[in-house]
């Protein structure tokens, strides 16, 4: 712990400390969805650190330190996967939309809200290395970081309605992935069953 | 197909108010997912609101939206090893502090704020007129930049023609569709390329005539609001002396009408002028993003 002291720089330390490290674990998990493993995500993490500490004097806005931070992650991140190679598996995003395109047009739908909350941690990571970086980077500040959509336009750079489309084609290509990787025999289920379910949610098609 | 296109059949509405219909259900498709996350404003919310009571599509699709955005809150934040924060907080201690701010007394701190603020607002205002001459086409090396019409907008009458049917476009709902945009180059003896730029996407497109000219009529959603692109000829666009003053040398025309902002620019072997009730300047971007540099 650094306490407060006529030194300008422990002060800086302890604001510091105060501002950033606190986002320590979200941004390791951030770093480690777009890792080949978590070495590397950590070797990452530690860079964004030791960058955000050296330009920490220009931080003007306390409360902004979290997003800067993250804007400072990526860049580490694109550096290393220049450096490394990617490490997505992406496949094609007609295939991904096509699937989406299915499930909201299908007899799948009704089901999907209930095989995704099923879903683990690594089928999620999975999915999201499927589709593109920048849709993938959206999707995850939104729903897993909590960003509005206003400061994922300051952390990724580009107008607010890039981040609205982003996202929301983002999810679709998510759930097609998701689609793709289940299969359909993870989405059938009985005739009454899933009648059940439409006439619950009201508005048959 | 939807309950709304389902409903549509049934009452026997014409086919120009289905593609409205289809029109409408494609651009607000597209804002679902903005509005799963509460970032649309109210007025947007109310039409998708009122949407949705009657499309089955954009239900089940709002349900993806939201079946993905419950599950990924839910992901936890990976645990940093005591190892790692010891790692970072060495590798903090081995480069040189960042240089600090000052922590003066709060009477300095009133005076240095001020003179920070004081500053800080020079320096926004030096950036802020770098981006503006970056932005503005007349101050990025082209020959040409804004000039306004010297001419009230209905004394001309293609632009004031194209007033009016944008004035009856933004009132109802768009009559054609982006992927009908064949159909428009086929329908018109003059090329036509959409417009592209930041924050510009294609909603429409469709034929017209204006005051007796033929014009293809091009939809595009910016920022959320609705700007028209109109394409005639290149005979009917130079017909009037005005505009043939405002564009020449390779200038923008500027004008407005009330509210709604207006500019034009002759192309190849057409004139394209393009209307919205957004700020003159949004629309000077997309004709600075279209000329070469």
């Amino acid at each position: 712990m650094v306490t407060a002291s006529s030194d300008p720089s422990l002060d800086l330390r302890s604001r510091f400390e105060a501002l950033v490290v606190p986002h320590l674990d979200r941004l390791l998990a951030f770093a480690i969805r777009r890792s080949d493993s978590v070495a590397d995500a950590e070797d990452a993490v530690q860079e964004a650190f030791v960058r955000a500490w050296l330009g920490f004097a220009d931080l003007r806005d306390d409360a902004l330190a979290r997003p800067w931070i993250y804007r400072i992650l990526r860049t580490v991140l694109s550096d290393f996967r220049e450096k490394h190679g990617r490490r997505q598996q992406l496949v094609f995003i007609t295939r991904l939309e096509d699937a989406h395109d299915e499930l909201i047009g299908g007899e799948h739908d009704a089901l999907f809200s209930e095989v995704v909350a099923r879903l683990d941690s690594e089928a999620i990571h999975r999915a999201l290395r499927k589709i593109p970086e920048d849709f993938a980077a959206a999707v995850e500040l939104h729903d897993i970081d909590g960003f509005k959509y206003a400061e994922i336009a300051e952390i990724v750079a580009v107008p607010i309605g890039t981040v609205m489309s982003r996202i929301a084609r983002g999810r679709k290509l998510l759930a097609g992935a998701i689609m793709k990787e289940r299969g359909a025999a993870a989405f059938e289920q009985p005739a009454d069953a899933l009648a059940e379910r439409r006439a619950s949610r009201g508005g048959a098609r | 197909m939807s309950d709304e296109r389902n409903n549509v059949l049934a009452s026997r509405v014409t086919p120009a108010e289905e593609a409205a219909r289809e029109s409408r259900h494609e651009v607000l498709r597209e804002l679902l997912g903005a509005y799963a996350d509460r970032e649309l404003p109210p007025e947007t919310i109310a039409q998708i609101d009122a949407h949705l009571v009657g499309c089955a599509e954009c239900r089940s699709a709002l349900e993806v939206h939201d079946a993905v955005r419950t599950r990924l809150a839910a992901e936890r934040p990976a645990a940093p090893s005591p190892a790692l924060r010891a790692r970072i907080a060495a590798a903090i201690d081995a480069v040189p502090a960042p240089v600090a701010i000052p922590q003066p007394a709060p009477r300095i701190v009133q005076h240095r704020s001020v003179v920070w603020l004081a500053v800080t607002g020079w320096v926004a205002a030096v950036v802020l007129a770098i981006v503006l001459a970056v932005q503005t086409p007349a101050s990025n090396g082209r020959v040409g930049g804004a000039r306004a019409l010297a001419a009230p907008v209905a004394q001309v009458p293609l632009l004031g023609g194209i007033i009016d049917d944008y004035t009856r476009v933004s009132q109802s709902d768009l009559p054609g569709r982006a992927r009908d945009l064949s159909a428009v180059r086929a329908a018109v003896s003059f090329p036509i390329e959409p417009l592209s730029a930041p924050d510009l996407r294609l909603l429409g497109a469709w034929t017209t005539d204006v005051r007796g000219e033929p014009a293809a009529v091009l939809a595009y959603r910016l920022r959320d609001h609705l700007v028209v692109q109109y394409l005639v000829a290149e005979d009917a666009f130079f017909r009037h002396p005005a505009v043939r003053s405002a564009v020449a040398d390779r200038h923008l025309l500027t004008a407005a009408d009330g509210a709604r902002a207006l500019v034009a620019w002759p192309g190849t072997s057409t004139g394209t002028v393009l209307v919205g009730d957004v700020p003159s300047q949004w629309l000077q971007t997309i004709w600075s993003s279209e000329r070469p540099h």
